[in-house]
């Protein structure tokens, strides 16, 4: 037993020596290697950074939930080799966290991270969906953009365009859509199946009448307490809601009932997903078809 | 991104292996896992407290979801729910009076319910934390992506304890496990080593769970000194043994999940049950295996000419 100890020791006094090459931090052509642990930062990321960056994103499949995302070998090295880092943070990634962690040695430089949960001062247990706050992705654009220019100081101008372009051109549809939403439908009530809708719903004006906590039991798939599920069914069969509005990546059977009774009472439907759907499509391409979707049920509601 | 590719040459693949910390912390930690379960499950395997060892693996799940509600790091968790079920089982323990069946079957009924009360205090505890308990696969079934340096060296430390106390403990333990009453008779505090053997396979259960995750604690803790135990039976010889064969289960698994997309998990039971199924195979190829009959001292009582077989 001391020389398997011994074997521990010396084992451990060997590899301690190894793993201090330089990761690739530049991709092909110089350009700055950026990882973004989810698709619809990765998406921003991307247009921010043009020509001058290579953008991998990790989780990309639609049908996964980026909550129990089991990341691979690959991913980890994708991690390592980054020169900036976008994870969202708030408790929804601690995997990605991790495989930050796992590589991070003392006195040395890992990726750039930027963690938007830190950015925008939310902790675990607060709502992390806040890529459906317009306020918030503007902020994480901000963020983005001073990150790129402080790992590449000589293209600021080139960012500073690209940034301009983006908020102007890029986002112009989605941030219209928004206002316009706001003006015509503020005060509307509406329910919603998942905290996901809770930041835009807010942003728009909307009356959220489901109890939060409804929302937050079908988002982290925990149960749905029956009284909270009473005044669900109860504010779509009441007519209380105008408007449902559900997670159709997320259906459990609780949300499926009351898109049977929405459906029953002729409450129209609206449906958002948690990460973009389909993964071609652009972080605002597909904010803006969920939001037209959107307006036209609430058009349907009102005949506003 | 380049794949990273196995080839021929070993040398650059172990130089590929080792280029990322992360990979370099999955080593380390894998080494002293390997090491630590292999001695400590040779001593479990030889003294048949596999149930014991797997209800206490058992117990990661509500650490794990105490240490979150509790708003701790998951690994206090481990290491206070493994340990307090260990001197849980110690105590139901009952000195080796009447005949042995009948005390064994009323200690397994104890751990049985120290294992249902374990699980259902898991699930209170997830439905009272009201976020995601986070990783909540990779606490089953392990994760060797994301150890930092704060845990290898967590994990340099509960082993070198553990392997410590079983190095100064060793020779009384051996005989207490074989045959308690001659150890008793001998003046070896019986007693005092299983509850203190069952504190050690406590740490290093909670220790090598958060690499394995806790459903697959069995495969490093069972496998190699079973091998090992079929292989020879000489307890110094053996041992050397688990521990070779612990050491090679992980590094090769930790390599081969370097380069391919499938879980570690997948690839270290299969080694595991390869090298078992290997060493049985080999014991009954090999005549001079088959014959040989275990020197006195080291047979467990009424094992006849088998060799020590798993619990």
């Amino acid at each position: 037993m001391r020389r398997s100890a011994i074997v521990v020791l010396a084992t451990c006094a060997l590899l301690g020596g190894c793993g201090s090459a330089e990761p690739r931090k530049e991709g092909s052509g110089g350009r700055l290697r950026v990882v973004a642990a989810e698709n619809f930062w990765g998406s921003i990321a991307v247009q921010l950074g043009g020509s001058k960056t290579e953008v991998s994103s990790i989780v990309v499949n639609p049908e996964t939930d980026p909550h129990s995302y089991e990341p691979s070998a690959k991913d980890a090295r994708t991690m390592a080799d980054a020169a900036i880092a976008i994870v969202n943070g708030i408790g929804y990634d601690e995997w990605a966290s991790r495989l930050l962690a796992a590589d991070a040695e003392e006195g040395q430089r890992g990726p750039l991270t930027l963690n938007v949960g830190d950015l925008l001062g939310y902790r675990a247990g607060d709502n992390p969906h806040q890529w459906y706050s317009p306020a918030h992705v503007h902020a994480v654009v901000d963020a983005i953009v001073a990150d790129y220019e402080e790992a590449l100081p000589a293209d600021r101008t080139y960012f500073a365009q690209q940034k301009r372009a983006f908020e102007t051109q890029g986002l112009a549809r989605y941030d219209a859509l928004i206002a316009e939403i706001r003006r015509r439908y503020a005060g509307v009530p509406v329910g919603y199946s998942e905290s996901i809708f809770q930041p835009l719903g807010g942003a728009l004006g909307l009356k959220l009448l489901t109890p939060y906590s409804f929302a937050r039991a079908i988002a982290e798939g925990i149960e749905v307490s029956a009284r909270d599920k009473q005044t669900v069914d109860a504010q779509v069969t009441g007519h209380r809601v105008k408007v449902w509005v559900f997670n159709s990546q997320n259906v459990t059977p609780d949300v499926q009932r009351v898109n049977e009774l929405a459906r029953a009472a002729h409450i129209p439907i609206a449906t958002v997903t948690e990460t973009l759907s389909p993964a071609s499509d652009t972080f605002q391409q597909w904010q803006v078809s969920q939001l037209e979707a959107l307006e036209r049920a609430l058009h349907e509601a009102t005949g506003r | 991104m380049s794949e990273p590719t196995l080839t021929w040459n070993l040398a650059r693949d172990v130089e590929e292996l080792l280029r990322y910390r992360f990979m370099v912390h999955a080593f380390e930690a894998g080494t002293i896992v390997a090491v630590m379960a292999a001695v400590v499950g040779w001593y479990m395997v030889l003294r048949r407290q596999s149930f014991a060892g797997h209800t206490i693996a058992v117990m990661s799940f509500p650490g794990a979801a105490g240490a979150a509600l509790a708003g701790l790091p998951s690994a206090v968790g481990y290491y206070v729910a493994c340990g307090v079920s260990a001197l849980a089982i110690g105590r139901s323990r009952r000195p080796g009076r009447g005949p042995a069946s009948s005390a064994r079957s009323g200690e397994s009924a104890a751990i049985g319910v120290v294992q249902v009360a374990g699980l259902a205090l898991g699930f209170l505890f997830l439905s009272l934390y009201s976020g995601v308990l986070e990783q909540l696969e990779s606490l089953l079934f392990g994760t060797f992506l994301g150890i930092d340096s704060a845990q290898v060296l967590t994990l340099l430390i509960v082993a070198i304890a553990v392997l410590g106390a079983l190095a100064l403990a060793g020779r009384p333990l051996l005989l207490a496990s074989l045959d308690p009453e001659v150890a008793r008779a001998r003046g070896v505090p019986v007693r005092t080593l299983d509850v203190g053997f069952l504190l050690l396979l406590g740490l290093a259960v909670a220790a090598t769970s958060q690499i394995t995750g806790a459903l697959l604690v069995f495969v490093l803790l069972v496998a190699p000194p079973a091998a090992a135990q079929v292989l020879t039976p000489r307890p110094a010889r053996s041992l050397a043994v688990s521990v070779a064969l612990s050491l090679l289960i992980t590094w090769l698994a930790l390599s081969i999940s370097y380069f391919s997309p499938y879980p570690l998990g997948f690839f270290i039971t299969t080694f595991a049950i390869g090298v078992y199924l290997l060493a049985q195979l080999a014991r009954h190829v090999s005549p001079r295996a088959r014959d040989r009959r275990p020197p006195a001292p080291v047979a467990p009582p009424h094992s006849g000419s088998a060799p020590i077989p798993l619990a």
